[in-house]
């Protein structure tokens, strides 16, 4: 028996080498997760055990690797390279890849990642935004080969016309669908938007690229369909998307968390359309009213003014006819006064001119006497005249001038 | 470019459009000059709307990138 003596480390080595003969890539080994846990943040380690025979494999990988979320009591699959890690002696499996087993694990995977997606805030109602109402461009995401693809044309055609749809051809279930989905989702965030702009700089020809919504759609399906809507990659795809994402899988039941990342929600292809675009009879309907809104008050405006113009002319027609009697009867009154008032005018008048006629001068000098004057003044007391001047003697008939030629008692009033 | 340059006015016109009815709804006392103006700007733009409703083609275009 040769004996040849190694060193542990070259014993080991030994081992790791004979372990690589294993064909690891066509082993894949099933069992149930225990004691799992992650370590930094980085490294995973869980056992792997048989519920029956007490065997239990260890099993390390990293988080990277770690495409779904796996806790204890949950049946995988995995694939790796069986290896001793020489420094602590330990077997254990270099996990490759891990998958989970049956409707159940998936369930449970399922549920795993929606709580970590959801504590992380990528189904915040906060941050869904709002779609384009009219949209231009639409970047469709979807295969071309599922119904959901005519689908969604249909409805689109039915509802509006003028847009362009920029359709993206992936897998939607399927290895490369999670790949595929992923780079379709970036192709309309960057290469897209850089064609945009770079269209826009050279010429104002049609831009290329660049849509205002994001529709990614595909039918119904049990959960092993759907993994690529629910696939951890996928939701932070949609969640970075600078473009509104419209989400619509299978039918009314079906749920993803791709719906729940989407900034809107839409339960079937056809819905997505419906939600895409408005309807032509809508927006008809809305042209209508608004133009009959419009309208109507306008109309309501005028008759409102036609109102006041109306009553002003009124108004003023009624004031003027009130004027107008009280014109009248003002003139009523004046007359009626007058009459009353003109007869004793009259009256007074002519009893004056009798006064007037009996106290005339002309009858005193009618009856024989005589006015002198000087000057044109009457002379009431003869002391006023002077020797030699000259007096003017006023008759019934005629006048005189004299000259004084005496003043008889001075001082005193000379009787006729 | 045509079709992208009616799209762009259908989101504008109809932004316009409703603006002027906010308008109309906005006045205690309507001043009737400037609401014939907006009027007949209002039925205008509805015009073009509706003209624009009638168009029934969507165009698909692939893209030819490949998503791997």
């Amino acid at each position: 028996m040769p004996t040849q003596a190694l060193s542990v480390a070259e014993y080991l080595k030994l081992v790791n080498d004979t372990l690589r003969l294993i064909p690891s890539d066509q082993v894949v080994i099933e069992g149930e997760v225990s004691d799992f846990r992650v370590a930094q943040g980085k490294w995973v380690s869980f056992d792997l055990k048989d519920e029956q025979a007490q065997a239990v494999l260890k099993c390390f990988m990293t988080t990277w690797q770690l495409k779904v979320a796996i806790e204890d009591g949950m049946r995988v699959q995995v694939k790796g390279h069986p290896n001793v890690y020489e420094r602590f002696g330990t077997f254990k499996l270099n996990v490759e890849a891990l998958e989970p087993v049956g409707e159940g694990a998936l369930r449970r995977a399922y549920e795993l990642l929606k709580r970590k997606l959801e504590t992380e805030g990528l189904f915040d109602v906060s941050r869904k935004r709002e779609l384009p109402r009219f949209p231009e461009r639409i970047g469709l995401i979807t295969s071309r080969d599922a119904a959901a693809y005519g689908d969604f044309l249909r409805i689109l055609n039915n509802r509006w016309g003028g847009v362009k749809i920029l359709h993206a051809h992936v897998h939607v279930q399927g290895r490369e669908a999670v790949g595929e989905i992923v780079a379709a989702l970036e192709y309309f965030n960057h290469d897209a938007a850089k064609a945009a702009k770079n269209n826009q700089n050279n010429n104002s020809n049609a831009l290329q690229g660049g849509a205002d919504v994001l529709v990614l759609t595909r039918g119904g399906g049990g959960l092993e369909d759907l993994h690529a809507f629910n696939d951890e990659q996928v939701a932070r795809a949609i969640y970075a998307s600078k473009i509104p994402v419209v989400v619509a899988v299978g039918h009314e039941r079906d749920e993803s968390l791709a719906d729940f990342v989407a900034d809107v929600r839409a339960s079937t292809p056809s819905n997505a359309a419906e939600r895409v675009v408005p309807s032509r009879s809508d927006i008809s309907y809305e042209l209508e009213t608004l133009t009959g809104h419009m309208e109507s008050r306008l109309s309501h405006t005028i008759q409102d003014r036609a109102f006041v113009l109306e009553r002003a002319t009124n108004l003023i027609g009624f004031i003027l006819e009130r004027q107008k009697e009280r014109l009248s009867r003002a003139k009523e009154g004046l007359l009626l006064l007058v009459n009353s008032w003109l007869p004793r005018l009259r009256e007074g008048l002519e009893s004056s001119t009798r006064v007037l006629r009996q106290v005339d001068p002309k009858r005193v000098l009618a009856r024989g006497y005589s006015l002198v004057t000087v000057g044109g003044h009457v002379v009431r007391d003869a002391s006023t005249l002077e020797v030699g001047g000259e007096i003017t003697v006023q008759f019934a008939a005629g006048c005189a001038d004299a000259r004084v030629s005496r003043v008889n008692n001075k001082g005193q009033q000379k009787l006729v | 470019m045509t079709a992208k340059k009616k799209t762009t006015n259908f989101t504008e016109s109809f932004q316009e459009l409703e603006e002027i009815t906010r308008w109309f709804d906005s006045q205690e006392q309507l001043d009737l000059d400037a609401g014939l103006k907006k009027f007949e700007r209002g039925l205008e733009l509805a015009s073009e709307l509706k003209k624009k409703l009638a168009e029934v083609e969507n165009k698909v275009e692939e893209i030819k990138s490949k998503f791997a």
